[in-house]
């Protein structure tokens, strides 16, 4: 669905050219939730803009169902965004409308329909997102969560194939994020929608993206599915962002600064599974057909989006060659072993 | 220091006073219609083509903030000398109520425009970037969209600068403007009849009251923060 290849984007400040973006590759599929983290000016915000063009890239290509929009004239463009919503941090409502005013907005400026069509569909969007009873009320008399609810429902008026979302949840608390979150979630599935977010929380990530781009400086550093990013972060940026949102997952990345070392007489290692596995008694298993002792240092059962995982740190107590065999065996279950030390 | 115990309450001509205020008040009104007219369009075109939004132009509003700032440092009374030979050719005479309407015109369009600019500003950058996003027409942006955001800043100002013109049309009297400035400076000030000066500058301080009052309700009523 979008293809972004070479994008750059350079600003001058005071004379110096300063570089936002660097030669970012991405492919998004139809349908998916694909997630960009990263920290605050790692440019994240102007490659989400640049998908409706909000910021004009300097170099690169954006192409959107094959077309490279970076060439559209003003009246493809106009068009190209009435088929991209776009949510954001601080909800961006007009104060001086009510909320189904606000939701018809979009509709009154760029659809064809009647009155009475898009009273409808206001209706509808009203419904969807749980605020029908809030229709005549201005966004000052709101939450930021029914606020953001109205932001989405607005970008969804005239039934885009692409969501942006910029921030948007930065600005709510945990609860009301989680309601957003789901809210996204079950549009997603629902309409088929493609979704993109930005965001700085690895939590996001973890709830509502199938696949996660992490940018620093410009570039982007690492990607992938999110299980694959989460479990085994590379880069330094995404090791400090996992272990910011997930004590745990910190913990077992450096067990160096979490446990005495002086207490460890066996190998260190850290297992992670990710599916079905998560419910079977393979560790079990294999430890008893061994004789190899294991002590569990440090452990999480969760789930990233819908699919479980386990990481686990175990001390492992034995000879070199039955450790071996027992690594052998995780191997043939696929579960995967780091030795730490 | 006025000596209350002198006046002779007795001999205003209080037909006079309510005749002086009607002029007031029709100057004051004619004025800020025109005010609106020419400033509001002046200072939404001052905010679209400064930098960074929606119709960035910088010559144009070079140009146009240049004129914007050369006719507000002209001293009101200056301007009203200066505009004579304008405003005799523009109406046919530079006296009387007709008369102070160009001048005053000119001075607080300027003003209010600068007003207009400065609310504008103040409208959240994410509210005209989120209507961008939805891939909606520049002209629908401000009139739909932005105006609407701003009315509560813009009654405000209409406030303001209805008050400028209260004062500035009492100081058109100095050149024979008509209204309560005329009157007080020929008989409250030419002919030492100290109650006429009290009794007008006691009706401006109503009047400028009065429209502080009745802007002050507007903005409340519009208002949705």
């Amino acid at each position: 669905m979008i293809r972004i290849e070479g994008l750059g984007k350079t600003y001058r400040v005071e004379g110096r050219e300063v570089s936002a973006l660097d030669g970012i590759d991405l492919e998004i599929a139809k349908g998916e939730i694909f997630g960009i983290i990263g920290r605050s000016g790692a440019g994240k915000s102007t490659l989400l803009r640049s998908l409706n063009l909000l910021e004009r890239p300097s170099s690169g290509r954006v192409l959107i169902d094959g077309e490279d929009i970076t060439g559209f004239d003003r009246q493809r463009l106009h068009a190209l965004r009435q088929r991209i919503g776009m949510i954001f941090q601080h909800f961006n409502l007009l104060n001086a409308k009510t909320v189904a005013a606000n939701i018809d907005w979009p509709l009154r400026c760029t659809s064809s329909l009647t009155a009475a069509q898009r009273a409808e569909r206001v209706a509808e969007l009203l419904a969807l997102v749980g605020l029908s009873e809030h229709a005549g009320k201005y966004p000052a008399q709101l939450s930021g969560g029914q606020k953001q609810r109205v932001g989405i429902a607005r970008a969804l008026a005239s039934r885009p194939q692409l969501l942006l979302c910029d921030e948007a949840t930065s600005a709510l608390d945990p609860e009301t994020t989680q309601s957003i979150l789901r809210l996204l979630l079950d549009i997603n599935r629902r309409l088929g929608l493609t979704i993109v977010l930005i965001t700085h929380e690895m939590q996001v990530i973890r709830t509502l993206c199938d696949r996660v781009a992490v940018i620093d400086g410009g570039r982007i550093v690492e990607s992938g599915k999110v299980a694959d990013v989460f479990l085994h972060p590379r880069h330094p940026v995404t090791r400090s962002m996992v272990a910011q949102d997930d004590p745990l997952t910190a913990a077992m990345l450096d067990p160096a600064h979490a446990f005495a070392q002086d207490k460890l007489r066996g190998t260190l290692v850290r297992l992670t599974y990710v599916g079905d596995i998560t419910y079977q008694p393979v560790l079990s298993d294999i430890m008893a057909a061994s004789t190899v002792r294991f002590t569990i240092l440090q452990g999480e059962v969760s789930s990233i989006k819908e699919l479980p995982f386990g990481q686990l740190l175990l001390e492992l107590e034995g000879s070199d060659e039955d450790v071996r065999r027992v690594f052998a065996e995780l191997d043939r279950h696929h579960i995967h072993h780091e030795v730490l030390q | 220091m006025i000596d209350l115990s002198m006046i002779e309450w007795g001999s205003i001509e209080w037909g006079d006073i309510a005749f002086a205020t009607w002029e007031t008040l029709v100057m004051t009104g004619v004025s800020l219609f025109f005010t609106v007219l020419i400033g509001l369009p002046l200072g939404i075109l001052l905010f679209v083509t400064s930098q960074g939004q929606l119709l960035e132009q910088r010559a144009l509003y070079r140009v146009l903030s240049f004129i914007a700032n050369v006719l507000r440092s002209v001293p009101f009374l200056i301007l009203l000398i200066v505009m004579i030979p304008v405003t005799v050719i523009l109406i046919g005479t530079s006296l009387g109520v007709e008369g102070a309407i160009p001048p005053l015109v000119v001075a607080t369009a300027p003003f209010f425009a600068r007003l207009v600019e400065n609310v504008l500003r103040e409208i959240d950058r994410g509210v005209i970037e989120a209507c961008q996003a939805m891939g909606i027409r520049t002209h629908r942006i401000i009139f739909g969209a932005l105006l609407p955001e701003a009315l509560p800043g813009l009654l405000a100002a209409t406030t303001v600068t209805a008050i400028t013109l209260i004062s500035y049309a009492a100081m058109s009297g100095v050149i024979g403007g008509g209204g309560l400035g005329d009157l007080a400076i020929r008989f409250g000030y030419q002919r030492f009849q100290t109650e006429v000066m009290v009794i007008t500058v006691a009706l401006l301080v109503v009047l400028v009251q009065l429209i502080q009052y009745a802007g002050d309700r507007l903005v409340l009523h519009f208002s949705r923060k």
